[in-house]
């Protein structure tokens, strides 16, 4: 039972993959593998955290008002998180640091948040976040590699295709996030066809 | 009526310690912020102009006077060496793509710019934000500030640096900033 909540959200309901949610970070910063990774552990970190927060004052928050509620819980836990990073864990902060202020937007976050964390216990919506989290991440790690394995002929900044490759820079400008992620959509549909008949 | 009340007054309950919260974090963390910010300023210092051994901030009517002149210029230092002026680190906010972008430019008496570094900035990651990059800010070196200097897309020419693809207004962005010094250097030479 637990370990599905977990997994659920690596592949079966990938917040990017199948749910399609987070539309707005995922194309913006997938330009390069590092900092799509970045954006999904910073986002993880978030995600897990919120759900326990969330999940913890769900008896408190009335029905009616609950996703201005989440909203201001989600905000200040961000703000709280990118404060803390900047003053006490510089190297993170330098890493991160610009992907924080776009968590506050992302609606994998509202979404967890009003669909599992209001309705489940503290555990349960911990293990949510992180599957949920870590799935979001795969998803943007792959769509960083592609767009700058083809945008610019490397990956994590390692070149891979050589000087004789001509990177196609329309990758990693803002049309190839949609490029690509139509294409790894696509994929993503047939294996599932694929698996299912 | 009741019931708007009554859910009125939990949300403000629940603003009230989101409110409460982040102050105390912010006093908490302030101090450590701003030094953190100051030992990276300090870094960027030595980095733009490597030959330095001591950095102090120009006298107050200078800097009052420059400011006066252009108002994005947020700070002006002189590097020293063995007891004299060897040249100037400037920090100028000229407003980028998503805000101001700190540019901290280090440059000889002649001139010529020592080297170039980004501080601050809030560019789009993966796009504006490579104006971090070395790629991009060691063009810089060497490009003489008695004249404007240029930004080319394509291939750039004498005084002139090639803009990042798809990041043309924050690399013009640090460009101004480096030429709003230029406007200053009079200044400087009194």
């Amino acid at each position: 039972m637990d370990i599905k909540i977990f997994t659920k959200g690596l592949y079966k309901d990938n917040p990017i993959f199948v749910q399609l949610l987070g539309m707005c970070p995922t194309l913006a910063v997938t330009t390069s593998a590092i900092n799509g990774l970045g954006m999904g552990l910073a986002t993880t970190a978030v995600l897990a955290s919120s759900n326990v927060v969330i999940s913890m004052l769900r008896k408190v928050i009335p029905d009616k008002v609950r996703i201005p509620a989440f909203i201001v819980v989600i905000a200040t836990f961000v703000t709280i998180i990118g404060m803390v990073l900047e003053g006490y864990f510089v190297d993170l902060y330098n890493a991160l640091g610009l992907f924080i202020p776009l968590i506050v937007v992302n609606c994998i976050i509202l979404a967890r948040a009003e669909t599992f964390a209001f309705k489940n216990g503290i555990f349960s919506s911990f293990l949510d976040g992180l599957g949920m989290g870590l799935g979001f991440t795969i998803a943007l790690l792959i769509l960083g590699s592609v767009r700058e394995l083809l945008g610019a002929g490397s990956i994590f900044g390692i070149s891979l295709l050589g000087a004789a490759y001509k990177p196609a820079l329309i990758m990693i400008l803002p049309p190839g996030a949609f490029l690509a992620l139509g294409i790894l959509l696509a994929i993503n549909n047939v294996i599932k066809q694929k698996s299912a008949a | 009526m009741k019931e708007i009340a009554k859910l009125g007054v939990i949300l403000l309950i629940i603003g009230s310690v989101a409110a409460a919260l982040l102050a105390m974090t912010y006093e908490l963390t302030i101090d450590q912020i701003l030094q953190q910010r100051l030992i990276k300023d300090q870094t960027a210092r030595m980095e733009v102009f490597p030959e330095a051994e001591t950095f102090e901030a120009a006298p107050e009517e200078v800097l009052n006077e420059i400011k006066s002149i252009n108002p994005a210029i947020a700070d002006v230092y002189q590097a020293m060496a063995a007891g004299e002026v060897k040249g100037y680190v400037i920090k100028t906010r000229p407003g980028g793509f998503g805000g101001s972008i700190d540019v901290v430019t280090g440059f000889n008496l002649e001139g010529e710019i020592t080297g170039l570094r980004v501080g601050t900035h809030e560019e789009t990651p993966g796009l504006g934000a490579n104006i971090t990059l070395p790629d991009f800010y060691t063009q810089f070196e060497g490009l003489d500030l008695n004249k404007k200097v240029g930004v080319n897309k394509v291939s750039p020419g004498d005084n002139e640096i090639q803009a990042i693809a798809g990041a043309t207004i924050s690399s013009q962005a640090v460009t101004d900033g480096v030429n709003y010094i230029s406007d200053v250097l009079t200044v400087l030479e009194k």
